[in-house]
């Protein structure tokens, strides 16, 4: 029997890839914040996939990718309770959210 | 003829892969958010093929049970008072983006799949919570605690901006 299609290495880095490209069209294109920051959470979960990936099969005797996985989280988490923050200080001061008109700092 | 298991990672494959599309493509940031939280399911199912559902148990609480929930507090705070602007920037713009990303996934997917990464063919077998946290505690307590550290001083610093942008000290 040949070996199943989940049992390769690179179906889930072509995932990671996809999941990344996806990140990086909308961190680029979305008017508001908020859609940049629901795409850094796309680019994160790619990258905790590859983590996965990487540890199950390279090297699957240890739990270092996944303890490492378990980091990005409360990264993203507390990435996510400070855009929280930021947005809603940026929409008291402008009454809108897009990302086009906050540009004192730039001035 | 293929088996079940492959019938049902190609399925949760391809939810992973249309959440994301409709994370991006939508032109209203609900469904993003809608699309965002299919996509973390979809990568929770493929954590159960990689042999770690302590792992997947994780990203369902911590992805879809929190940071969404964050996502659509901000979404809620930050929207009731104007005209929600729809999504969608000019073509311009969508065209640019569509290019810078169409050629890092080019460069990026032959990079990956040219590589020898290492295949070990030893026998994946499945890493237990025990594993992860006697690894967690044993070598990597440092960036453990800076974690912890982290989360607290991010929770604090968002309380102190909502403070501030209310005037109160």
């Amino acid at each position: 029997m040949a070996t199943p299609i989940y049992n390769n290495l690179y179906i889930f880095l072509f995932l990671g890839l996809f999941l990344l490209t996806c990140g990086i069209l909308g961190l680029l294109y979305r008017r508001t914040i908020i859609g940049m920051l629901i795409s850094i959470e796309l680019i994160m979960n790619g990258a905790g996939l590859n983590f996965v990936a990487f540890n199950r099969f390279t090297s699957p005797d240890n739990a270092f990718g996944l303890s490492f996985t378990l980091f990005i989280m409360g990264i993203a988490a507390a990435e996510a309770a400070i855009a929280m923050g930021i947005v809603i200080l940026i929409f008291r001061r402008y009454r809108h959210i897009e990302g086009r008109d906050i540009k004192e700092m730039k001035d | 003829m293929m088996s079940l298991p492959e019938i049902i990672f190609l399925l949760v494959m391809f939810l992973t892969m249309v959440g994301a599309l409709i994370t991006v493509l939508s032109g209203s940031i609900i469904y993003a958010l809608i699309g965002l939280v299919t996509t973390m399911f979809g990568i929770a199912g493929l954590y159960l093929y990689l042999n770690a559902p302590f792992i997947a148990m994780m990203q369902i609480l911590i992805y879809v049970g929190a940071i969404s929930i964050l996502i659509a507090f901000a979404i809620m705070l930050a929207g009731p008072h104007y005209k929600r602007p729809k999504e969608w920037t000019t073509p311009v713009k969508f065209a640019v983006s569509f290019i810078v990303s169409i050629i890092s996934f080019i460069v990026l997917f032959r990079v990956v799949m040219n590589a020898q990464w290492m295949h070990t063919k030893a026998k994946a077998f499945c890493i237990t919570t025990e594993n992860i946290g006697r690894v967690l505690f044993d070598k990597l307590m440092l960036p453990f605690e800076l974690i912890s550290l982290l989360i607290v001083v991010s929770i604090i610093g968002s309380i102190m901006l909502a403070l501030i942008a209310k005037g109160e000290k």
